[in-house]
């Protein structure tokens, strides 16, 4: 082939070609550029759709479960069905002790219907106890101080976390109440800190509405002795909690004399299970946009083909006298397949930047300022070159065919057809 | 004879050419031609005799079935057609009744167009265009389209283009065919000037005895047959050279 990139009059050529019927090469290109631009937009999109959802989830480990007891279904060893029973702090320990595979063992505590008071001001919600551990569970949004630590629970101090909403209500004009009181049901607490929600998920009720005070201290308060109302428990990434959770019942029952068949003695919510249909859908989307995508690609493919099939065919004569004057195959072959790299590079460029154009503005719109976490809809310019040389490469594919298949005539009939 | 041999630019062994269409048609039964290098020549023929098809295989724009068609000593036989590209634009320029002119081209590169072909850049191709142009004597017209040109001129283009390339050989099928009396006067003066001049081997194909009369010899075709006893035409002898 001639270095027929830098003459000025295969250029010309190619304008002349692709500017001879506007109407067929507008609509063309169109479909190249609608093609890139959905491809774009649906794969970018789809991802910040996910990372949207995801953000529902912030801050909450989802690889967790969480455990209540229950009256006894069966008798066993002496005690009758519809016996009632308790976890206690040791089982706690002994779980922490037998179940490696959990990253935490979280008891927790709650009191639906509290009262928060500072002086006149007060405020009706609820009262969580938890550990520091609480956290791994869950993220809170922390406005001020700090969370329950370990200290706490270990001298059961009465501090208190408060929640946003309700430190807003009963410190009215106060901006951080960190080391003010508050009248927790008639005691005193100093508050550490002032929490949140950091999602849509909610533990104990919304943290913005209620107060964390220690779970060693909730329990002295509200005389449990060692008794523990809610179980939690997050497993190490990897590790399957389906797998975990029967060997903890199974622990639970030995220490609490139940029998090891009495599903219903105990109430287990497994959430990775819920969080797996979750992944599903996500996948599914994802599959779902793929599908759709490639679809508009393949069509957009096959408006090149056919584009250029036409142009070949319109064009026969034409070929034939440039074979008769000496062209070489590789030169028509060339020639056609410059101008539909040319099309296809130039709409299919235009997609790329409307796609981005579009997808820019998503990104700006789902990511105000002080959003949990990015919703990624900005594509990066790895993937919009990869869109663009795949279209360019199965655009120039289809241009070698009718290409090709001209130059299986012999001259003498190219010249002769009209 | 071995000079004889060199001396010939086209050299036809008993070539037979055979249309397989609905019904298959045979049209060059065992055609045997010598045309020396140098040499102005004219065919003619009944229309169908198969003149066009004869020269195109000679301008290697059609096969043949079988026999042996040497090119300036080159046996033209089963090319690629990469090969065969490069026979016509190297040694053989050809000009069709129909001009055969790229529409969206100006005359200056519609002329260009072979070198463009064999890789010579813009600036010298249309340089050497242009100078065939005005050889032609339609330097003026160089920037139109053939669209605006008239029959005579868009032959002229047609004849710079196919001189462009310093073919060894010129092959015509009904160069005059579209053109009015006199400009046919004109476009064979060209072509014996250029075989004058230039020593050009060229072939017509032609329905015009004035056009034949103008060639060193006229070769006769008749039902994909060649008549022998070829002579070079007295004037308006047509009928004796038949019979001789
Ligand atoms: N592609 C083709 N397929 C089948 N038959 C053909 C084809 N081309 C030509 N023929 C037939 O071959 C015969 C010779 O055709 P050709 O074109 O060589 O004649 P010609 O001598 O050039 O005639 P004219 O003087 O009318 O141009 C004719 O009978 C024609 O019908
Ligand atoms: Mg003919």
């Amino acid at each position: 082939m001639k270095i027929a990139i830098f003459d000025i009059d295969n250029w010309k050529e190619i304008l002349a070609t692709l500017s001879r019927n506007k109407t067929r090469t507008f609509l063309t290109g169109f479909g190249i550029f609608w093609g890139v631009a959905m491809l774009a937009m649906l794969m970018s999109g789809a991802r910040g759709g996910e990372d949207l959802l995801r953000r529902n989830f912030a801050g909450f480990a989802t690889n967790s479960g969480g455990m209540i007891p229950s009256a006894t279904t069966m008798p066993y060893r002496g005690y009758q069905k519809g016996r009632t029973w308790q976890m206690t702090t040791s089982d706690v320990v002994t779980l922490r002790e037998n179940f490696p595979e959990l990253k935490a063992v979280i008891p927790t505590y709650q009191k639906g219907s509290s009262t928060f008071r500072n002086g006149k001001d007060s405020y009706a919600g609820q009262l969580v106890g938890a550990e520091s551990n609480y956290t791994d569970m869950l993220v809170p949004r922390l406005y001020a101080g700090r969370f329950i630590n370990e200290a706490d629970v270990a001298a059961e101090r009465r501090v208190a976390v408060v929640g946003k909403k309700v430190a807003t209500q009963i410190f009215p004009g106060i901006d951080n109440p960190v080391g003010k009181l508050v009248e927790v049901d008639g005691s005193c607490y100093s508050v550490v800190g002032v929490v949140g929600d950091e999602s849509e998920i909610h533990l104990n009720g919304s943290l913005d509405e209620g107060v964390v005070i220690p779970a060693s201290t909730f329990r002295r308060a509200n005389g449990y002795g060692d008794r523990v109302d809610f179980i939690m428990m997050v497993a190490k990434d990897g590790e399957d909690l389906s797998e975990i959770i029967p060997g903890m019942k199974r622990v639970l029952f030995r220490r609490h004399d139940i029998n090891p068949a009495d599903d219903g003695a105990i109430w287990v919510i497994n959430i990775a299970e819920n969080f797996e249909q979750v992944d599903k859908l996500f996948s599914g989307i994802d599959l779902l946009a793929l599908f759709i995508g490639l679809s508009t690609l393949i069509a957009g493919v096959i408006g090149i083909g056919n584009i250029m099939w036409v142009i070949v065919k319109e064009r026969t004569r034409e070929i034939g006298i440039r074979r008769a004057i000496g062209a070489k195959p590789r030169d028509i072959i060339a020639q056609v397949l410059c101008e539909g790299t040319v099309l296809t590079v130039i709409s299919g460029l235009a997609g790329i930047c409307f796609a981005a154009l579009v997808l820019g503005i998503m990104q700006h719109a789902m990511n105000p300022p002080g959003a949990v976490s990015e919703a990624r809809f900005q594509m990066s310019f790895g993937r919009a070159m990869g869109i663009l040389g795949i279209f360019i490469t199965l655009g120039i594919l289809a241009g070698l065919i009718p290409s090709v298949k001209a130059m299986r005539i012999k001259p003498v009939e190219a010249l002769n057809s009209k | 004879m071995t000079a004889e041999n060199q001396e010939s630019m086209i050299r036809l062994r008993d070539v037979n050419k055979t249309y397989f269409g609905a019904v298959p048609l045979h049209v060059l039964k065992g055609i045997n031609l010598d045309v020396r290098k140098g040499e102005l020549v004219s065919i003619m023929g009944a229309s169908g005799s198969g003149k066009s098809t004869l020269l195109n295989i000679l301008g290697i724009l059609d096969n043949y079935d079988s026999g042996e068609y040497y090119l300036d000593g080159n046996l033209i036989r089963n090319l690629s057609e990469n090969k065969a590209a490069d026979y016509r634009n190297h040694m053989i320029g050809f000009v069709f009744q129909s001009f055969n002119l790229i529409s969206y081209k100006n005359a200056m590169e519609n002329v260009a167009l072979p070198l463009f072909y064999r890789g010579i850049g813009r600036r010298k191709r249309n340089r050497l265009a242009m100078e065939q142009l005005e050889r032609m004597g339609i330097a003026d017209r160089a920037l139109h389209l053939p669209g605006e040109m008239s029959g005579g001129q868009k032959q002229r283009v047609a004849i710079a283009r196919a001189m462009i390339t310093n073919p060894s050989i010129i092959l015509a099928d009904e160069p005059t065919g579209a053109l009015d009396s006199k400009t046919s006067k004109d476009v064979i003066e060209l072509f014996r000037d250029l075989n004058k001049r230039e020593g050009k081997t060229i072939v017509i194909v032609t329905h015009d005895p004035g056009v034949a009369a103008q060639t060193d010899r006229m070769i006769r075709i008749s039902d994909g047959v060649i008549i022998p006893g070829n002579l070079p035409p007295a004037d308006g002898g047509e009928s004796r050279i038949c019979q001789c």
